[in-house]
Formats: C-alpha cells, sequence, structure tokens
C-alpha cells in the first residue's frame, strides 16, 4: 500500500511541514523517516511542524512527535510543534502524553519568530 | 436514534476509519469539540490494540439513552489472544509492544465508563461509555 506523503518545505535554513489530514501509522512512520533525511540533506537547523488541522492526536502520532524531536535533536536541529487545537491539547494531557520535551507555539506565525530567536541563539554560540 | 455502526480493524487504515466513524456519531448527537476528541482519540487507542494485538477485530459504536441521558457506547470486540492480566495492562507505562503503554489506561480516562473482559484464547472486549453533559 502506498502511503500518503506529507510535503516538507524549505524556507531559508527552516525546514516547515503541516500535517493537514489525519496520519495512519504507516504513512506517520514514513513522515518521520522522509523528514530525517530531508534534514540531513538540506542542512536544516529548525524544523516547524505544524499540525493545526488535526483534531485527533493518539498516543502513537503523540509519541512519533516526541520520537521525531528527540531524533532531530539529536542530529543538532531544533523542532517546534504549532497550532495544537484546544481539544487535542486536552486529550493528550488527559492521554499522559505531555510532550516536556518538545518546544511549542500557538501557531505557525509564532512558531516560525521562535525559530529566528533559537537559530540566531545558536549562532552566538553557547553563553 | 441511530443504527449502531460497525467497523472491521485489520488495518491501521482501520483505525483511520473507525475513529472517524465514532467522531461522526459523536458530532450528530452534539457531542462538544472537547468530548468529540476524547471520544475518537479513545477509540483510535483501542481499535490500535486490536490490530497489534488480534490482528483483526471489530468496533461498534451507538447512541445510548439512560433515563433521558444521552451517551454514546463504544463496544471492541476481538478473538485475539487475550489478556492473562486485566489489572497490570490498566497500570499506566505498561506495554508489551511499540505503545508506550499508555492505550487502555489513557482511553479509561478520556471516556466515563469503562468495562474490560478478557478471556485467555478467547478474546477481549471492551465496553466504554461517555454521557453528554447537559
Amino acid at each position: 500500500m502506498d502511503s500518503l506523503r506529507i510535503p516538507i518545505l524549505k524556507i531559508g535554513d527552516i525546514l516547515i511541514a503541516s500535517i493537514q489530514v489525519s496520519l495512519h501509522d504507516a504513512s506517520a512512520v514514513q513522515f518521520k523517516d522522509d523528514l530525517l533525511q530531508k534534514i540531513y540533506d538540506t542542512r536544516a537547523r529548525g524544523v516547524i511542524i505544524d499540525l493545526t488541522a488535526l483534531d485527533v492526536v493518539d498516543s502513537f502520532i503523540g509519541r512519533l512527535i516526541a520520537d521525531i524531536a528527540a531524533m532531530a535533536g539529536l542530529m543538532g536541529t531544533r523542532v517546534v510543534l504549532t497550532g495544537l487545537q484546544p481539544a487535542v491539547a486536552i486529550t493528550l494531557v488527559e492521554l499522559g502524553l505531555e510532550l516536556p520535551r518538545v518546544l511549542t507555539a500557538l501557531n505557525l506565525e509564532k512558531g516560525l519568530s521562535m525559530m529566528q530567536r533559537l537559530t540566531e541563539e545558536s549562532d552566538d554560540g553557547p553563553a | 436514534m441511530a443504527q449502531p455502526k460497525t467497523a472491521v480493524v485489520r488495518s491501521d487504515l482501520d483505525i483511520v476509519i473507525a475513529r472517524t466513524m465514532a467522531r461522526d456519531l459523536a458530532k450528530a448527537m452534539s457531542f462538544g469539540a472537547i468530548d468529540q476528541a476524547r471520544i475518537a482519540t479513545a477509540v483510535s487507542e483501542l481499535a490500535r490494540n486490536i490490530f497489534l494485538y488480534a490482528g483483526t477485530g471489530k468496533v461498534t459504536v451507538k447512541e445510548i439513552d439512560k433515563s433521558g441521558r444521552k451517551g454514546i457506547e463504544i463496544v471492541c470486540e476481538d478473538q485475539g489472544p487475550g489478556i492473562p492480566d486485566v489489572d497490570l495492562v490498566m497500570q499506566d507505562g505498561y506495554s508489551t509492544s511499540r505503545g508506550m503503554g499508555m492505550g487502555l489506561p489513557g482511553a479509561r480516562r478520556l471516556m466515563d465508563e469503562f468495562d474490560l473482559k478478557s478471556q485467555e484464547g478467547v478474546g477481549t472486549r471492551i465496553t466504554c461509555r461517555k454521557w453528554k453533559s447537559s
């Protein structure tokens, strides 16, 4: 079965992926693999994953996003998650999946400015 | 009242179909957006358990009524290996597979009532309900 591919856009040295449809497990895993490969190929310094359009994020997708953030982190790339709907935030916490180590922003615009700050900070080197 | 609806679960695509079916019914019953998400997420967790542990099974959703109070009932059934120790799988963090062990306890937290019956070698049946708050 062909899995659905999530488009990953590059703007400067930031990658943006906006997930617009409900992902089944295989396409979610495909997205993780595609994104990590694209980070490597483009040497992106930051990734924004926008979930505005998702009305369900279950433990599988939640865990996968936490994994992506950890894996990208190992490669030296920051991940910011944007656009979680209130109902999604509530169900994730009630499920017990609080994504404590994933950076988040209210929407894509705030996520972009957060990412700019983060990448500028790392330009200055460690404090 | 609407007829009960059933989705057969035998692939990861069916997990999405089952939870969409549950959300559609919850929406038709005028559950709020947050309860719709809770119900759809609980079905996603339960349907994934069927897919991972039993391989195949089914999810049935229906509207219920108790003394005028409306609710949604979800029944997940499989003829899989069954669960030897139900108390253990209902603990947070317990998992035998790729999950993080939040599937069953997480689904229970999202719903108002949760009943799990399982027999080794026979299968598992989970019945859960969410009541409308008004």
